[in-house]
């Protein structure tokens, strides 16, 4: 017995009326990363799989005024390789290059990590830092969610059934930003983040700083920028005292959203060091490569 | 479910129910045994393939998914005159085989770097293989059949 049937959508449309078609319960397939390991682990998961991976326009990187526009299917490898990202995203590309390794990288897609929405997802904490939006399509319209509000908690997100994550978008960010992502994981290749760092920062004329984000991954049950964080880093000069000031309170901050763990012993230190080395790239590139 | 595609040149058409992974799929239906079955889960890449010319882990594939594409397995990767190609040779020559269970994986993982990359160094093989798991530990051998074989094939595309 098939534990479900499997139907190629070949348009965005299409997808959204397959995924909508009544007494049939279905799911997008498309990296298969997930899916298909948790369609094992759970039989009744659904029946029917609409394979959304072969949507052209599901697939197309572009520019729409001062936003970058990631079509949902788009596969981590192909992040990776798009020039519009490599320029305007550094973060999304240091996130997208340590998930699995290639073979996942290849199959794997950035709407996937979201919606399937795992604690350790790598994107999401570079998507968040970027204030990226996703754009879900339902049978009754359009609707569009930040990031941070899409997804709840781990594995949790408000995508309504049969609703359908179509795109990524961000704003590009400002001339003279930089953005960095750390992962602390076993081992370099296929290792499950055990924590992460995206940060983003931009220094004014003066040398100051005009615009820090920054937001840890594997941290927090939602992710979400710690703004009592950017905001003790805001019209500061930068410096390593700042950095280390900043990163004992992002652990603070951490212990105070997610409360004490298990494995807050580890992550305390671990945070504070992968914080002060996020912003020092940031706000000191000229020593990334010292 | 009927599942049309083109393996390793030429079209098949085969039968198989729609949750059928691409693994089973070409080692059950198809005899294409050089495919392996490690972890099972998409860890190890023993069965690794080519999916349109990229590489990718054949157990977390529907066979399904394949439908109306073009699928590669080590079968397909041998040399103009049959027998091992230039980089198969280069894994015997260097001793980069032990027990033989990864290398298929390794194989099409070295092609798949080599078909995008042909100047690659040392960090970027190392990087090409990591989803590749050689529990004999011959690493270094399989970094060094690869670097041989993206030199050879440079000099014979220069000259």
């Amino acid at each position: 017995m098939e534990r479900f049937s499997y139907v190629r959508a070949t348009s965005i449309a299409e997808a959204v009326a397959l995924l909508n078609e009544p007494g049939i319960r279905s799911r997008p397939l498309a990296g298969g990363t997930d899916l298909v390991l948790l369609t094992r682990a759970e039989p009744a998961l659904c029946n029917r799989v609409v394979d959304i991976s072969l949507i052209p326009d599901l697939h197309r990187i572009h520019r729409e005024g001062d936003r970058v526009v990631i079509g949902a299917a788009a596969t981590f490898s192909e992040v990776i390789e798009s020039p519009i990202v490599v320029q305007t995203a550094p973060v999304l590309i240091q996130a997208c290059r340590q998930v699995g390794a290639t073979q996942i990288r290849n199959m794997g897609t950035l709407g996937g990590n979201v919606a399937n929405a795992a604690a350790c997802a790598d994107s999401l904490p570079a998507l968040v830092c970027l204030d990226a939006v996703a754009r879900v399509l339902t049978p009754q319209g359009e609707r569009e969610w930040p990031v941070s509000e899409l997804v709840r908690g781990p594995n949790r997100t408000i995508i309504p059934t049969g609703g359908l994550l179509v795109s990524l978008s961000y704003p590009a960010p400002l001339p003279g930003s930089q953005s960095v992502f750390i992962k602390l994981g076993r081992r370099n290749a296929m290792a499950i983040s055990r924590l992460t760092v995206a940060a983003l920062g931009r220094l004014d004329s003066a040398g100051r700083i005009a615009e820090a984000r920054l937001v840890p991954g594997s941290a927090t049950p939602q992710i979400c920028r710690f703004n009592a964080v950017e905001a003790s880093l805001l019209g500061q000069a930068p410096s390593r005292d700042l950095y280390q000031s900043a990163a004992r309170l992002t652990a603070e901050e951490m212990i105070r959203l997610a409360g004490r763990r298990w494995s807050s012993e580890f992550k305390e230190p671990a945070l504070i060091a992968m914080t002060a080395r996020a912003l020092a790239q940031v706000f000191e590139p000229e020593r990334r490569n010292a | 479910m009927k599942i049309e595609l083109t393996l390793n040149g030429a079209p098949v058409s085969v039968d198989a129910p729609a949750d059928t992974s691409l693994l089973e799929l070409l080692r059950d239906h198809l005899d294409m045994t050089g495919v392996k079955e490690g972890c099972g889960i998409g860890e190890c890449g023993a069965c690794s393939v080519l999916l349109d010319g990229r590489l990718v882990n054949s157990c977390l594939t529907l066979a399904a998914q394949a439908g109306g594409r073009k699928v590669i397995t080590i079968e397909g990767i041998r040399g103009a005159e049959g027998g091992p190609n230039d980089l198969q040779q280069a894994f015997i020559d260097y001793g980069a085989v032990q027990c033989g269970y990864c290398i298929p994986g390794m194989v099409l993982a070295g092609e798949a770097l080599l078909a995008r990359n042909l100047e690659p160094t040392r960090a970027e093989i190392r990087e090409a293989i990591a989803g590749n798991l050689c529990r004999c530990t011959g690493y270094q051998q399989i970094v060094d059949a690869i670097q041989a074989t993206a030199i050879k094939r440079q000099e014979n595309s220069n000259g």
